[in-house]
């Protein structure tokens, strides 16, 4: 899976974003939280299910971001990659992604897609994704 | 006088299911009746064989390539046009109970608004109508979901959402795993009592709307039953109703292996290649199931299991035309029933479904019982119509013009009616992308009498390959009439036929968002 999108601010400001993990579900559509302990990302999504990611490597220079589902569904393998590239019209965001079982992928090629929008709705105009929870909310959020 | 539209559709139900059809097994009163009373359609033909595809077409009254959903994953567009949509805003008020299916299943990050309605149990998104409908309450096949019923069992039966069978297994297949007494495949034991399983709830959640009716309210009503398909599983208490071993193997089965094998190789290659286990064509299926694996124990059980859900589903329905017949609202009701494909159920040694445009997935039961009020006669339509004819006949019921955007015509209500349709035969899509790389493309127009499919070039197939059957003359679809020389005439005549019909392709198809 790829996908790419242009956004109108300086590379330096959106990797500034992208290489805080923690941060992911501010703009990543239909995630309520994205908390790191070490090395290791919960995400919990608006339906309640949640992912387990290995943080693979975040690299300033390069400004690449690369992790991996680890559980708790069965996956036997999966790659992420998020790469903030300099563009003439500010950057370019490029985030990509492997997996098996490829029933997944078009479920995650298509949230990736919102996820680069939700980026840019952030980066340029300071706007969270509906479903995140800031991390001191005491509220329910999403939920019967 | 206020009209009153009960359009009640199950899912992956076949045309034998019903008593009315000839189906022997379930008994089926309330539907019998309604056929007996109204009009019976011989020849009702799907315009997909799965169920997101074929849903968009009974919305929209469109083609596949016109509303764009090709395959199961793909969401209808937001801004697709309705029929509920324009009856709603005609002052209909439009509700639908059960399965809509317009919008992926699997959608962890609440994508869709389907699953944000249901997530949050609400009706609709912040009061406005969806998709034309003021109030949805959805199901889905088992008790877990992005569904309203899920919720309410959680709620209510918090010990019974995990009663149903996993229709997908741990690494995100359909699940394969064999249950009740012969180990068939999607059939699972359902503690779930009688009074908790998604059939009784669709019909409790559509009274509980109707309940609000004003007498002078004009509604739209569909009623969508996610059963009788897959996984077999009905509640545990009602499966002695049929037992398995009591039946006789269907018609379709063709019990010798050798024969069977023998009929597949007389069809486009790719059946073969599925009942071999060498290909798995569409996600529906379970890959990890092997066809040629079918015993003929499990096939009996598997009907038998599909008619106790048949039972029930006709059992739910008289609950629901006695609750509306009490109100006196009989008299300017129609009621239209119907399903969105097939089933094989053992036919040509398959379960499940998939590319494969014989009558076991494209007969359908369709009935039409016009409003007494009406005074339409009890008739037999035995030429083809589609499921696209239905809500042009929505909009006939309501007195509105059909608008451009319907492919359809008003279904006729006779056969003297049918004879006189501009376009007799019915078009049939198939388009799959699956996950591991298979693809296949085919095209089918159903005339009176006969049926014809073009298969294009994908995975299994080079674009010479075809199917052609004469109804009245093999019924079972046995015999392949395609590359019969003496037929080569009529081939052609139906290809052109066929291509009258085809709309263009779309130039971009719609993304696939999910795996169903």
């Amino acid at each position: 899976m790829h996908r790419e999108l242009v956004i109108g601010a300086p590379a330096d400001e959106v990797w500034s974003v992208v290489a805080a993990p923690e941060r992911q579900a501010e703009w990543f559509p239909g995630m309520v939280s994205s908390a790191v302990e070490g090395t290791t990302r919960t995400v919990v999504a608006a339906a309640g299910a949640f992912f387990l990611e290995e943080i693979l490597a975040i690299d300033h220079d390069r400004r690449t971001f690369e992790y991996r589902i680890t559980g708790p569904m069965v996956v036997h393998h999966h790659r992420g990659r998020i790469s903030v590239l300099d563009d003439d019209a500010g950057s370019r965001v490029v985030y990509e992604q492997e997996i098996d079982p490829k029933a997944l992928a078009s479920v995650l090629d298509g949230a990736i897609g919102d996820a680069l929008e939700g980026l840019r709705d952030l980066v340029l105009h300071g706007r969270t994704s509906r479903a995140w929870e800031p991390p001191a909310s005491t509220g329910g959020g999403v939920g019967s | 006088m206020a009209r009153r539209i009960l359009f009640v559709t199950t899912d992956q139900q076949r045309y034998d299911a019903l008593g009315c059809n000839g189906g022997r097994i379930a008994r089926t009163p309330v539907v019998d009746r309604l056929a007996a009373t109204g009009i019976r359609y011989e020849r009702a033909v799907p315009q997909n064989v799965v169920c997101m595809p074929s849903r968009a077409t009974m919305l929209t009254g469109q083609h596949v390539r016109n509303h764009g959903v090709w395959m199961n994953g793909v969401p209808l567009p937001a801004d697709a046009p309705s029929v509920a949509g324009l009856l709603h805003d005609a002052g209909w008020r439009t509700g639908l109970f059960g399965k809509a299916h317009f919008e992926p299943f699997l959608d962890p990050f609440l994508r869709f608004p389907e699953s944000r309605m249901g997530r949050h149990r609400q009706p609709n998104e912040d009061g406005r109508p969806h998709r034309g409908f003021d109030h949805m309450e959805l199901a889905g096949h088992s008790g877990a979901g992005l569904v309203h019923y899920s919720g309410w069992l959680r709620e209510h039966h918090p010990d019974h959402v995990a009663s149903y069978y996993p229709p997908i297994d741990g690494t995100m297949d359909v699940n394969a795993a064999g249950g009740g007494e012969t180990g068939a495949p999607q059939v699972g034991e359902n503690p779930i009592p009688r009074e908790a399983h998604h059939t009784e709830w669709v019909v409790d959640r559509a009274l509980a709307w109707l309940d609000g009716m004003a007498d002078a309210d004009d509604w739209f009503c569909w009623v969508s039953f996610p059963d009788p398909h897959h996984p077999w599983d009905p509640p545990a208490s009602e499966v002695g109703r049929v037992p398995w071993r009591d039946l006789d193997l269907p018609a379709g089965y063709p019990a010798d292996r050798e024969e069977r094998e023998r009929l597949l190789d007389a069809k486009a290659p790719h059946w073969r290649r599925w009942y071999d286990g060498d290909l798995v064509s569409n996600y529906e299926v379970p890959a990890k199931w092997v066809p040629a694996t079918l015993t003929a124990d499990q096939v009996r059980e598997v009907d038998a299991r599909t008619h106790v859900s048949n039972e029930l589903i006709d059992e739910a329905l008289g609950r629901l035309l006695s609750a509306l017949d009490r109100r006196g609202w009989d008299d300017d009701l129609d009621v239209l029933f119907t399903t969105d494909h097939g089933e094989f159920q053992g036919d040509h040694g398959l379960l499940f479904k998939g590319p494969y445009h014989v009558d076991s997935l494209m007969r359908l039961p369709l009935v039409w019982r016009p409003a007494p009020s009406s005074g339409v006669a009890p008739a037999v339509v035995d030429g083809p119509v589609g499921l696209l004819d239905l809500a042009p006949t929505f909009c006939r019921i309501a007195g509105l013009d059909v608008p451009g955007w319907m492919d359809g015509a008003p279904l006729p209500a006779s056969t003297g009616e049918w004879s006189q349709r501009k376009r007799p035969a019915v078009l049939t899509e198939w388009d799959s992308r699956h996950p591991s790389g298979a693809e296949v493309h085919l095209q089918t127009i159903t005339t009176d009498g006969m049926v014809c499919t073009r298969y294009e070039p994908g995975t299994s197939h080079d674009g010479s390959e075809g199917e052609m059957w004469d109804l009245s003359a093999d019924p079972l679809q046995r015999v392949n009439l395609w590359d019969d020389p003496a037929r080569r005439s009529g081939r052609d005549d139906l290809l052109a036929e066929l291509d009258a019909l085809l709309p263009d392709r779309p130039a971009e198809p719609l993304r696939v968002e999910a795996p169903v």
